[in-house]
């Protein structure tokens, strides 16, 4: 029994120990990074992986890009890289993949509490604007005077996406925009002429001819809405634009139970259920490569994938019109955040200004199916001669300066988008009236807009 | 003790000849249903592997490749450094388990045989760990983490998940279902508490132990977010973030290369799995005390 005693005494002895040995390690090392606040320009990202280069000149200057490019998009973000890295010697940038647009935000800000931050970051449409509003990344213009970069060249509509107040914050880079796809051989089939519909009325007058029925169950359908969760909401933007109404003000009030705007809920509700031509689906890709349906709006970035792809020739055309002509924008841009040294700001700069210089731009969007995002690289050789071999990619950039910019309801709103896909899916899979839930969508928008709005009363006065 | 001492992973199923031929059917109908709940998507990521894509996208899907192709899995073994993500893999997994394992061991035994002051508050504590999940714990453990200086290292994988409350309980669950007989009889023989782990209780719970392995070894093995967050570089990245890296953000997205990833990842836990499961069903305390 005394045995016994010992040992258990000796097992109670040796936890303790051990625990105190774990806490001691903690308290031992946290001194050794400082919690400095976010907005300390001093702290170096020293965790990062890459190593911090302390100013020499001469040296060169390591800095760390944090993206979400992976499979295709990966490999021509990598080569864009070591382009960069090949042209000049001062700068190396090392690229590194954080899951998707959604994990890299949420790594950024998880890495803004422990200070492990890269140096250039890529954030979507939807995530650069809370940054912004925290602080968490720097203002542009002056580190682009200093790179010598000239902003005028851009495509206005994206650029100015990213601009708060005179002041540029995000820079376009791998930008999408919705567009109309349909199947060519379908079209024949049902006698129709070659194009994409000028209207929805005109294309309304089509879709009996493309639908196929068995008894009662539809076969293959018209034209197919994806749901709530694959960001319906961004491609009804512009059909709520086509119908004369919108999502929200630029002051953030809501306008979701604009008549306009309701009458565009009810045109996508009278597709599927009064007129039955259209379809909801949840991969809108698989269905228009399955011919299960024969038309849909879909990202310019899927041009590529789908030409590839289908057994069918792809038709591509502007979106249709209803009472005006209505797109927007997509997809994500740079931005250099605001906790790093000014060495290391100037070195991000330099990258973006290469990765979106005329030439490059060009091979991206070669490469990618994104955008062009200046001007003047519509006028390249290498891209002219691109646009003849292609000359959807050419359709889908000639429909880029008739876009605009998104309303502040879904991408500035935390979980916009997926507010008002539901509401959307509320009235298109449930039949609600488009009245009654747009009026509470319109009130859960508002609500959640109140933290943004303080925030950003804050920051811009 | 108020709370339960069975634990229903080592209970025997009683098969009785009286059971209606009814009841068999219905439960041949149930495990037929269990079978191709769980057997058609893997069923389906294996044949996928050997498509094109455009044949996976057609529609009415094919069920066996019309055109078998090997090239999707050249294209996903080019596309990222796999040899790379496979010894990060091993490592993590095999440390991770390796700990946790140990670790669920001896904490087990002391919750199960030892006395010592505020046992149950220990266990209840236990309990209430249990009842977390594990989402909510990353963002601390995240701060904690990085404060050390883990960020992008194999202990900053590894260390956060090397003890699970679940390994315990499991454990102390299962010691309590032993016969303490066998256990008293060893002490009268003069065994110390090392010795009565290693020599009695560890072989007489060894399907559960091998279970509780196993479970946390398939569980580090797949786990994408933390090793996702903690790690920045590609060298330091495990299996799943490889095949996530095989996915395009944007637009079509090709299953076929992704498929095949997906098997780099499920064949070496399908292979370790077939050589332990014996260990599962063997090595029950069969006649240890007489009845």
């Amino acid at each position: 029994m005394d045995q016994l005693k010992l040992t258990r005494r000796q097992m109670l002895r040796m936890m303790l120990a051990g625990g105190s040995v774990a806490a001691l390690a903690a308290c031992g090392t946290s001194p050794a990074a400082p919690t400095a606040p976010t907005d300390a320009p001093a702290a170096p990202a020293a965790a990062t992986g890459a190593p911090a280069q302390v100013s020499q000149t001469g040296s060169t200057v390591t800095i760390t890009y944090w993206g979400s490019f992976s499979g295709n998009l990966g490999e021509a973000e990598q080569a864009m890289v070591q382009r960069f890295n090949e042209s000049q010697s001062d700068i190396v940038v090392d690229y590194q993949f954080q899951g998707s647009y959604e994990e890299t935000a949420q790594k950024y800000t998880a890495g803004l509490q422990a200070n492990t931050i890269p140096d250039l970051i890529l954030l979507s449409d939807v995530w650069w604007f809370g940054f912004y509003v925290a602080g968490a990344i720097s203002e542009l213009d002056g580190l682009a005077q200093q790179a010598g970069l000239d902003f005028s060249d851009y495509e206005p509509v994206l650029l100015n996406e990213g601009n708060r107040q005179g002041k540029q914050f995000w820079i376009p880079f791998a930008r999408s925009t919705p567009l109309f796809y349909y199947n060519k051989d379908l079209w024949a089939e049902a006698g129709l002429p070659d194009r994409a519909p000028e209207t929805w009325a005109e294309f309304g007058e089509w879709a009996p001819q493309l639908l196929q029925r068995e008894g009662n169950t539809l076969r293959r359908s018209a034209f197919v809405h994806p749901d709530g969760a694959s960001y319906i909401a961004w491609l009804f933007q512009g059909v709520t634009w086509q119908h004369g109404g919108k999502y929200s003000n630029d002051d953030f009030t809501m306008t979701m139970t604009d008549p306009n705007t309701i009458r565009a809920a009810q045109f996508y509700q009278d597709t599927v259920r009064d007129l039955g031509w259209a379809t909801l689906g949840q991969d809108i890709n698989r269905d228009f490569l399955g011919g299960a349906a024969a038309a849909m709006m879909a990202s310019t970035g899927s041009l590529a994938g789908l030409t590839t792809n289908a057994t069918f020739p792809v038709g591509v055309g502007f979106l249709p019109k209803e009472a005006n002509f209505g797109c927007c924008t997509g997809g994500a841009g740079l931005a250099i955040p605001s906790g790093i040294p000014d060495e290391k700001k100037l070195a991000a700069m330099t990258y973006i200004a290469f990765a979106t210089n005329t030439e490059q731009a060009g091979a991206w969007a070669r490469d990618t199916g994104y955008m062009p995002v200046r001007i003047s690289t519509k006028q390249t050789p290498d891209m002219v001669a691109f646009f003849e071999e292609n000359p959807n990619f050419k359709t889908a950039v000639d429909q880029l300066p008739l876009t605009r910019a998104q309303d502040a309801a879904r991408v500035f709103v935390r979980n916009g988008d997926q507010i008002i896909g539901k509401g959307l899916e509320r009235i298109i899979v449930n039949g609600e009236g488009p009245a009654t839930v747009f009026a509470d969508i319109d009130a859960e928008l508002t609500r959640a807009a109140e933290p943004i709005l303080e925030d950003l009363r804050e920051v811009e006065g | 003790m108020a709370l339960s001492e069975e634990i229903t992973l080592t209970r025997t199923i009683e098969t009785s000849w009286r059971t209606p031929r009814l009841w068999r059917f219905a439960g041949y109908l149930a495990m037929l249903a269990t079978v191709i709940v769980i057997g058609l998507p893997v069923y389906w990521t294996v044949s996928a592997a050997f498509k094109t894509t455009g044949e996976i996208y057609r529609i009415p899907v094919t069920w066996l490749p019309t055109e078998p192709t090997l090239a999707n899995f050249p294209q996903a073994w080019n596309a990222a450094p796999f040899e790379r993500y496979y010894l990060n893999s091993f490592i993590t997994t095999l440390g991770g388990m390796t700990a946790e394992v140990i670790l669920a061991i001896m904490s087990a035994y002391a919750l199960a045989f030892l006395r010592f002051p505020r046992k149950q508050l220990v266990f209840l504590l236990l309990l209430a760990a249990l009842m977390i999940p594990v989402e909510i714990t990353i963002v601390p453990n995240y701060l904690t983490v990085a404060r050390l200086g883990w960020i992008n290292t194999y202990a900053g994988i590894i260390i956060p998940g090397a003890a699970i409350a679940y390994g315990t309980f499991l454990l102390r669950q299962a010691f309590l279902s032993l016969p303490y007989e066998v256990i008293e009889a060893a002490r009268v023989d003069g065994a110390g508490h090392l010795r009565i782990m290693f020599n009695v209780v560890m072989p007489m719970a060894q399907p559960a132990i091998v279970t509780m392995a196993l479970l946390s070894m398939v569980a580090k093995w797949n786990d994408f977010l933390w090793p996702l967050l903690v790690t920045n570089t590609t060298n330091m990245r495990t299996l799943p973030i490889g095949i996530f890296w095989l996915r395009n953000s944007e637009g079509l997205i090709n299953w076929g290369v992704i498929m095949a990833g997906s098997l780099f990842l499920i064949i070496p836990v399908l292979i370790v799995f077939l050589m332990v499961q014996r260990y599962i069903v063997d090595g029950i305390a069969a006649g240890a005390v007489k009845g």
